[in-house]
């Protein structure tokens, strides 16, 4: 593919950035700070757009390589976009509301805006760095921005999510940044054509076995703990159940709907290029996905906490992306090349990347309608809301569906693909087997939880709450995210293009010979 | 090399201050032992600067602004918002002192013997590279060590500075010709984790009224 230089590369980021810092010097005002993140939002998303065309063709490079989108890229930043601007539309009347409350101050006000586009500019840094060192500070960029988000009440729970959170991470993608410098320095070593930082001459000296074998396996191992403490993948999810809860609904819609999709995008960039390499890799991260899965699902029954229980759900859901990321390098590293069920699996976990995404912030916005009205999160004290709140009823059924897998909804398609390449790759039928065991389970739980919000009598603790439906800009953002599951769900063939593009982008990775 | 003895020396007192800032009680004085770590990681870096890796010298001047200055300032000034001595933790002293000394012999020793496993080339298995090797990884575990053992919300926080510096000290051994951008980016990000996580234990401090991690348990499974 051609490469041309273009400034889109700055713009994507910069942008958001640029919003930030003006919300932060002069949004005392409210129409500016939400005005000018709606403005700015659109903007991004307009880039985004242009870039996803372009991409679909070329390699977009700025800052001689060092910054550069091809279309696994622009897939990643286009969801980001979307989310995002769903998400600023949402919290106005959401963060206004806590304001009349008494919850919050206006300063905080102001500083929920500033933080937010500061958060969505890094992780569209993150997708668009060439540069494998910036990768791993971008990364943690996108933690300490959203940190002071997770403690956003500062009341006992959120400092305590918020500890936890910062500590966790940190400690965590500190492994990675020993990754990181290994891969730079296996790269350096040698004589190869262009400059060791960059991910894309780091793996074509993967692919040309110029790096030391001795410290792959060991450079790995660290990379997927420090990505994978990212991504949310048990065991290493501790941090994920207790800031999903914590933060506030749609900040919760942005860290489980795009900010885990980041630690999977950087886990792509940097370990796919050694399947070939080692064929326990590819295996070891198949493993860890089978586990993500079963531990999210589990715990899913056993949370009273709504919040938790989605964040759980997330976790589940990372299990089935990671297992299909597993799953495409079985057979490369068995025979070197791409072949039998290599492209079907990572089509399928790119898709549940866009799904879970679409999906997830749905289901936190349809939970942020209930917090708005009735202030409560604990699943026992609601019950009977969905003759108050029939929109959201419909939306939390729709993504509970969804995620659960049922067809005519996106959820299937991507889930179908990913039980198809499971049977399709060799030896790994057993993956299918778990993985619709789990989504089985999912239905369940979701069944069980939409009838004790939605159905029966109205409890106690909500009579004498006067509730009604949200207001417009709240609904209007969950009804276009169920009719993204509609149509993804009844047309997969719409997003086909984007994803065949990515998908040869990373097979291109992980293949030695080419494809 | 030349001047091998002398960064052999240098990196293997950083391992006895970083068992000092574990061992410490009193965070404030873990906090000038801390300081004291970082000084030496300087001098290491200045030593290796002045035999023909002048960029080198750049690091050093990053590394004494975040890790001599800012980081202990910081750590004092929580330190003094907060309390001084540190929550007993959970092993007492003469176990803990011991154990971390298990850690220092048995990891520097598997690193330096298997050196092999993370050296990129040749060069980095020579010494003293390979010292500096050892005990990076060697900190890295014992910051690694004292996040999990304590109690005390502001100790982990040192294990977390201790942690980063080795990483940052295995750079000058894995990646000696990292460019001066890419470093001026982690240790930012350093500075900046370290600031918000002390801020965040200042506001556990004040809802729970200890620093104690102990008492963060409302949020189960």
């Amino acid at each position: 593919m051609s490469e041309i230089v273009s400034s889109y590369c700055i713009w994507i980021f910069i942008v958001p950035a640029l919003t930030a810092m003006f919300i932060l010097l002069f949004g005392n005002k409210k129409f500016l700070r939400e005005w000018v993140a709606l403005i700015g939002m659109i903007i991004t998303l307009i880039i985004s757009i242009v870039i996803l065309i372009e991409t679909q063709s070329k390699v977009l490079i700025e800052f001689g390589s060092h910054l550069r989108i091809d279309s696994l890229s622009s897939l990643f930043s286009f969801i980001i976009s979307v989310i995002g601007l769903m998400v600023i539309i949402y919290s106005f009347k959401y963060v206004e509301r806590e304001k009349e409350k008494g919850i919050i101050s206006d300063k905080k006000v102001k500083s929920f805006y500033w933080q937010v586009m500061l958060f969505i500019s890094t992780m569209l840094f993150a997708t668009t760095t060439n540069n494998i060192i910036i990768l791993w500070v971008i990364i943690e960029a996108t933690t300490l921005a959203s940190a002071i988000l997770v403690a956003f009440y500062w009341n006992k729970d959120s400092v305590e999510a918020g500890y936890k959170y910062l500590m966790l991470l940190t400690v965590g993608i500190s492994f990675a940044l020993f990754g990181c410098v290994l891969l730079y320095s296996g790269a350096a070593s040698s004589l190869i054509k262009g400059e060791p930082l960059q991910i894309s001459v780091i793996s074509e000296a993967a692919k040309a076995g110029i790096i030391p074998s001795s410290i792959i396996l060991l450079a790995v191992a660290f990379l997927i703990v420090g990505f994978g403490t990212k991504a949310g993948i048990a065991p290493f999810h501790a941090w994920l159940p207790d800031a999903h809860a914590e933060a506030p609904t749609p900040v919760s819609a942005l860290l489980s709907g795009v900010m885990i999709k980041v630690g999977v995008y950087a886990l792509i960039r940097t370990v796919t290029m050694f399947y070939t390499s080692f064929s326990i890799i590819s295996v070891f991260i198949v493993i860890l996905g089978i586990f993500t899965m079963v531990v999210g699902v589990f715990m899913m029954f056993i949370q009273e906490d709504l919040k938790r229980f989605l964040a759980y759900s997330s976790v589940s859901q990372m299990g089935y992306i990671i297992m299909g990321l597993g799953l495409s390098g079985v057979v490369p590293a068995m025979s070197g090349v791409v072949k039998d069920g290599s492209y079907i699996s990572m089509y399928g976990s790119l898709f549940h990347i866009v799904n879970h995404s679409i999906i997830k912030s749905l289901l936190f916005l349809c939970v942020g309608a209930i917090v708005f009205k009735t202030g409560i999160r604990r699943i026992n004290e609601l019950g009977g809301l969905g003759r108050k709140m029939p929109i959201t009823a419909f939306c939390f059924f729709i993504g509970g569906l969804a995620i659960s897998g049922v067809p005519m909804l996106n959820g299937f398609m991507s889930k179908f693909t990913l039980f198809l390449a499971g049977v399709k790759v060799p030896g790994m039928v057993w993956t299918t087997v778990v993985a619709i065991i789990c989504s089985i389970l999912t239905l369940a739980s979701f069944v069980h939880v939409s009838y004790r919000i939605f159905m029966g009598p109205i409890s106690s603790e909500l009579k004498s709450l006067n509730i009604s439906e949200v207001p417009a800009s709240m609904w209007l953002m969950m009804f276009v995210l169920v009719l993204f599951c509609f149509i993804l769900g009844v047309s997969p063939q719409v997003i086909y293009p984007i994803l065949n593009n990515a998908t040869n982008v990373v097979l291109s990775i992980i293949s030695k010979g080419g494809l | 090399m030349e001047g091998a003895g002398i960064i052999s020396t240098l990196s293997l007192s950083i391992v006895v201050t970083t068992i000092a800032v574990i061992e410490f009680r009193n965070l404030k004085y873990s906090a000038y032992a801390y300081c004291l770590q970082a000084l030496l990681m300087c001098s290491i870096f200045i030593v290796f600067a002045s035999k023909g890796n002048p960029h080198i010298y750049l690091w050093a001047l990053f590394a004494f602004i975040t890790k001599v200055v800012i980081i202990p300032f910081l750590l004092l000034r929580y330190i003094k918002k907060t309390t001084i001595r540190e929550i007993k933790p959970p092993i007492g002293y003469l176990p803990s002192i011991i154990i971390s000394c298990i850690i220092m012999i048995i990891f520097y020793n598997i690193t330096h013997v298997n050196a092999n496993f993370i050296a990129p080339n040749v060069e980095a298995t020579k010494e003293p590279f390979r010292t500096i090797l050892a005990v990076s990884f060697t900190i890295f575990v014992l910051g690694l060590y004292c996040i999990l053992i304590r109690r005390d919300a502001i100790k982990t926080v040192h294990g977390l500075c201790i942690l980063e510096n080795g990483v940052h000290l295995s750079l000058v051994s894995l990646a000696p010709t990292l460019p001066e951008t890419a470093i001026v980016g982690v240790v930012t990000d350093v500075v900046i984790a370290v600031y918000l996580t002390l801020y965040v234990i200042y506001g556990v401090y004040r809802e729970f009224g200890t620093t104690d991690t102990y008492q963060l348990k409302n949020l189960r499974w």
